[in-house]
């Protein structure tokens, strides 16, 4: 029996000790500076970045305390935000990308601080469209990104190809890949398979505002897609695959195309591929190749390209210190300093007192060259498929059977478009 | 003289086969070393074992960590983790599986159905209700949420383990040990603990492996960079939008096999033959 | 036995058992019944569950009309299934293999162990998956060696190709045998050498001593790697998802179950049809969990006690 006893306490010893052990350290600035939580994604040189520019914000602005809660990816991110979210203990700006409106429920309305801490009048119209959801501002845009495709010139070159032009039209462009084809090694292709690719669904996109019938419209909750139109997207890129002008579908697969290491052109199999804009920077920095940017095919008659906001601050609706995060907000997006230290790490500026201090990098000269070129060649974005995750992910599937030979064009394009008519109705 | 030109033969075999295999498994840490010390923007360019264009700066940029905090806060924070949580599995879990292999009491067998059940549900449902929990127990940006439930014993997995080699242990020892007028406790603590000692090692050694490795937890407790372990800090260098820094990654990947193997090694004298001869004649 | 000796008995034991006690209710009760709660919910995270009764099941198995049945929850539990029943017994038998290899008191025997404990060292790391990418690609190692030594040609890509990469995702399992290897091995140590001296004194050879002597002995250890392992399988979720880029792998020929539980849960934010299916996995591996228990009495020595 004493033995027991004896166990017992030293038990209750243990469990005491390890309880003192660890004392948070947000207790510890209970009564002091107000603290911000700032939760985003990213890695080595965002997360410096930020540093810096909190380190500057702190500097001028002593009483104020941010946290930095630095996730490696947005997939990591945003499952830790919900699950915070979910326990009620949510940060206080909470980085978003395009599923702000999922969020749309937990979110800050900032119109009433528009003009006084948020400095709105500064920022690109457009911007401040895009975060505006059923008349609210509920996210303040970091900056712009746009879809383009990337071509590694240096590859072109030593293969004995011409360099592709900017702008094409769907004609030009297969003409050109042809000519690619002809004179790039065995074993390499002129494009990856766009189509479709495990989180993006962007050339998709395009290629329906390209036709004029756009993915979805959220007035009428409808989309323009027919199981026709659906067909003959996929007869086009089926066009390619047999051509050899993109890789058979059973290599394409092996590249998810999410960011550099993934990507096909990074691993010299492909000459052109897709990104967006502000994925330059990271994409030029994984290879010794120099990457340049050009149009999808038809812009410039279409104006089918778009500008979309690269991510979003947003404020979680339950933050204790609301004036205080809107205020590092106004500081992010429209300080000019801050805007050097930041570059277009998380997209092109869109405010112009922040783009008066220039660009920072030669990469991000490029983006801005690009954009200059494209912006004309825009008009509004797309309402956004809703359910958008899974929609991707169940398209990439048909995609990848149709791609697979499992499955025709025929029968693909009648199950896109029941996809996109469950997604809306769900 | 025949039979001992056989046995050499035999075990000079055995040991070649064994380095053979063993290599076999080594490919793909080599393949990780060499990548440690080639540049980020040829690590895939460039495939081979024996980088082109060799570099130290992998490993100076790594330890640099975030900037903000370097890797030597993550390993700290790490080992303090792990070693806290290998402790309080050997204790707790060897505690609780005495009681399940060797006590009678009601109601035992529903209640190791129930501690097996534990095992099955997969982790990621109960994420957001074991967060709501340590909320309130204001436990958030600590390492409490992570170490606390290994001193009650929540790792089904070693409990079971250390039951099925408590159960091989003869009867015999603990009716001896009871009637030299012996307590549980002590029959626990001077006959059982010795003689599953490799077990009791495994534990620890699992425990401190897996704990490292226990990536999504430390993602989700740990808010501030200060308190943030190695694994997050690789994940830090991956950056699913653009950037990554591979070299540095793959650099800190290495060093973070480390105290791994050096715990491996410390912990093999454990792995003794013949403990469980000297009890019983004893 | 006395009542009050009785009575001591169990209190002495529920003592023994305290701590796992109070972790079984405040750590894992709650959250379970909360998880079984959110099954029968609809569960987007930023808003309140909702209560939508048996949808989630039958979305799951049958479908109904005005919710169609999910047909990739079937492919997970089918590509799950395929992965456990192969890998699990592959890799129980490099392992015992293995730990019998690494049972002897040869001078370097510590580094040869922690050889073959490296690759389960590098677990689930994203360094694996790029790894496994490079030697199963199409233009990978082990195609590269297929060419060169034995003239093969027109070779898949494995790791990218549905009909093979769940075999690629297989062998990574089986490769990463560390952990019931070192179990064995513990458990190998735990046999008396008396044994084995005595046995070889009556002539027994290699062989017969190994089925007479290591097999019985080592039984409970075998059955607790068996049983572990078998659970372990069906949760399996971190190769997958690092090897498949969190995709479920070629038209989701890589999709586990944990992985579709996660995206379905994280991904598409359905929490309750996440919880659902955390629901289903555990009544199968319980059932047969328990047929494995219930069928191991007779083939299990616990040595002389029970």
């Amino acid at each position: 029996m004493k033995r027991i006893l004896l166990t017992m306490a030293i038990l209750m010893v243990t469990v005491t000790m390890v309880f003192a052990a660890g004392v948070p350290e947000t207790q510890k600035s209970a009564a002091g500076p107000t603290v911000i939580r700032w939760a985003y994604w990213g890695s080595g040189e965002r997360v410096t970045i930020s540093q810096q520019a909190i380190d500057l914000y702190q500097s001028r602005n002593p009483g104020v305390v941010i946290n930095p809660e630095v996730s490696g990816g947005a997939g990591d991110h945003f499952v830790k935000v919900d699950t915070q979210l979910a326990g009620g203990n949510g940060p206080d700006i909470i980085q978003m990308g395009g599923n702000i409106y999922d969020y749309a429920k937990v979110l800050l309305p900032l119109d009433a601080y528009a003009g006084s801490e948020l400095n709105t009048a500064v920022i690109d119209p457009s911007a401040i469209a895009s975060g505006t959801i059923e008349g609210k501002l509920l996210g303040v845009s970091t900056g712009v990104t746009m879809p383009a495709l990337v071509f590694n010139k240096s590859l072109i070159e030593r293969s004995g190809a011409p360099q592709p032009k900017l702008s094409m039209t769907y004609a030009e462009f297969r003409d050109y890949l042809v000519l690619l084809k002809s004179k790039l090694p065995k074993g390499v292709y002129p494009m990856q398979d766009i189509g479709v690719m495990s989180t993006n669904s962007t050339p998709f996109g395009y290629w329906a505002r390209f036709n004029g019938t756009p993915l979805y419209t959220a007035a009428t909750a409808s989309t323009g897609v027919s199981a026709e139109a659906a067909q003959k997207y996929l007869e086009l890129f089926q066009d390619y695959r047999a051509n050899g002008l993109i890789p058979p579908a059973e290599i394409a697969s092996g590249f998810a195309e999410s960011n550099a290491d993934s990507s096909a052109l990074i691993a010299g199999k492909a000459a052109i591929a897709f990104l967006y804009t502000n994925q330059l920077g990271g994409y030029q920095a994984a290879t010794t190749d120099e990457l340049r940017l050009m149009e999808f095919p038809g812009a410039a008659a279409t104006k089918a390209l778009w500008q979309a906001p690269s991510q979003f601050y947003t404020v979680n609706k339950d933050s204790k210190n609301a004036k205080e995060t809107i205020k590092f907000i106004n500081f992010l997006v429209n300080d000019p300093d801050a805007a050097k230290i930041l570059g277009s790490n998380r997209g092109a500026s869109a405010s112009s007192s922040a783009r008066a201090s220039g660009a920072s990098s030669p990469a991000d000269q490029r983006v801005l060259d690009y954009m200059q070129v494209a912006g004309p060649h825009s008009s509004l974005e797309t309402d956004h498929v809703p359910n958008d995750t899974e929609f991707n992910s169940t398209l990439f599937l048909i995609y990848q059977r149709v791609a697979f030979g499992q499955v025709t064009p025929v029968q693909g394009g009648k199950q896109i478009n029941e996809l996109l008519l469950r997604m809306i109705a769900k | 003289m025949q039979k001992k030109a056989k046995d050499r033969i035999y075990s000079v075999g055995i040991n070649l086969f064994i380095i053979a295999l063993g290599l076999g498994m080594l490919y793909p840490i080599l393949w990780l070393v060499a990548a440690s010390f080639k540049q980020s923007n040829t690590i895939f360019s460039d495939p081979g074992l024996f980088p082109k264009a060799f570099t130290l700066e992998n490993y100076h940029k790594g330890w640099a960590g975030i900037g903000i905090v370097g890797f030597g806060t993550f390993f700290r924070n790490s080992f303090t983790i792990c070693l806290l949580s290998a402790a309080a599995n050997a204790m707790f879990c060897s505690l609780t599986a005495y009681a399940f292999a060797r006590l009678k009491f009601i109601g035992k067998r529903v209640w190791f159905a129930l501690m097996m059940v534990t095992l099955m549900l997969p982790t990621h449902v109960t994420t957001i209700p074991r967060y709501i929990i340590f909320r309130s127990f204001g436990w958030v940006n600590t390492f409490l949420p992570i170490i606390v439930p290994k001193f009650f014993a929540t790792d089904a997995f070693f409990i079971f383990l250390l039951v099925q080699f408590i159960r091989g242990l003869p009867k015999d020892i603990d009716d001896s040990a009871l009637i030299d007028g012996c307590g549980r406790f002590g029959i626990y603590a001077k006959i059982i603990m010795p003689l599953t000692l490799p077990a009791i090692i495994t534990t620890v050694l699992f425990t401190f492996l897996w704990t490292w490795d226990d990536f999504f937890n430390q993602l989700l407790y740990l808010t501030s960079p200060n308190n943030y372990t190695v694994p997050m800090g690789l994940r830090l260098f991956l950056d699913s939008s653009g950037m990554s820094s591979w070299g540095p990654m793959f650099a800190m990947s290495v060093v973070s096999l480390i105290p791994a193997f050096v715990l491996f090694f410390s912990l093999q004298k454990y792995f003794v033959r013949g403990i469980a001869t000297t009890g019983i004649k004893g | 036995m006395t009542r009050k000796r009785l009575l001591q008995e169990n209190l002495t034991s529920y003592a023994f058992l305290t701590p796992w006690l109070i972790g079984f209710f405040a750590l894992t009760l709650y959250p379970m019944f909360y998880s079984l709660y959110l099954s029968f919910t609809q569960f987007n995270i930023r808003q309140p569950p909702q209560w939508v009764g048996l949808r989630n099941y039958i979305v799951m198995f049958t479908g109904s009309e005005q919710f169609p049945r999910d047909e990739r929850f079937f492919n997970s539990l089918l590509v799950t299934f395929k992965f456990v029943f192969t890998s699990v017994p592959l890799k129980l038998l490099f392992a015992l293999a293995v730990a019998m290899l690494m049972n002897k008191k040869l001078k370097l025997i510590g580094m040869y162990r922690a050889l073959y404990y490296i690759p389960t060292l590098l677990g689930g790391s994203v360094a694996i998956a790029v790894l496994w990418r490079r030697i199963f690609a199409g233009d990978g190692l082990l195609n590269l060696i297929l060419e060169r030594l034995f003239h093969l040609t027109d070779l898949p890509a494995w790791i990218s190709n549905p009909k093979y990469s769940l075999s690629t995702l297989i062998l990574l399992a089986v490769w990463q045998f560390g952990s019931p290897m070192i179990i064995f091995l513990a458990g190998l140590q735990q046999i008396p050498k008396e044994y084995y001296e005595a046995s070889s004194v009556d002539g027994a050879g290699k062989v017969r001593q190994f089925i007479w002597i290591t097999l019985p002995s080592l039984s409970p250890i075998i059955f607790f790697n068996l049983v572990m392992q078998m659970i372990s399988a069906f949760q399996s979720f971190t190769q997958a998802f690092i090897v498949s880029n969190g995709s479920g792998g070629p038209l989701d020929s890589t999709m586990f179950y944990s992985l579709y539980l996660y995206i379905k849960g994280f991904g598409f934010s359905e929490m309750g049809y996440a919880a659902a299916m955390a629901w289903v996995l555990l009544i199968i591996i319980a059932a047969i969990t328990a047929i494995f228990f219930k069928s191991s009495g007779s083939l299990i020595s616990y040595g002389s006690g029970e």
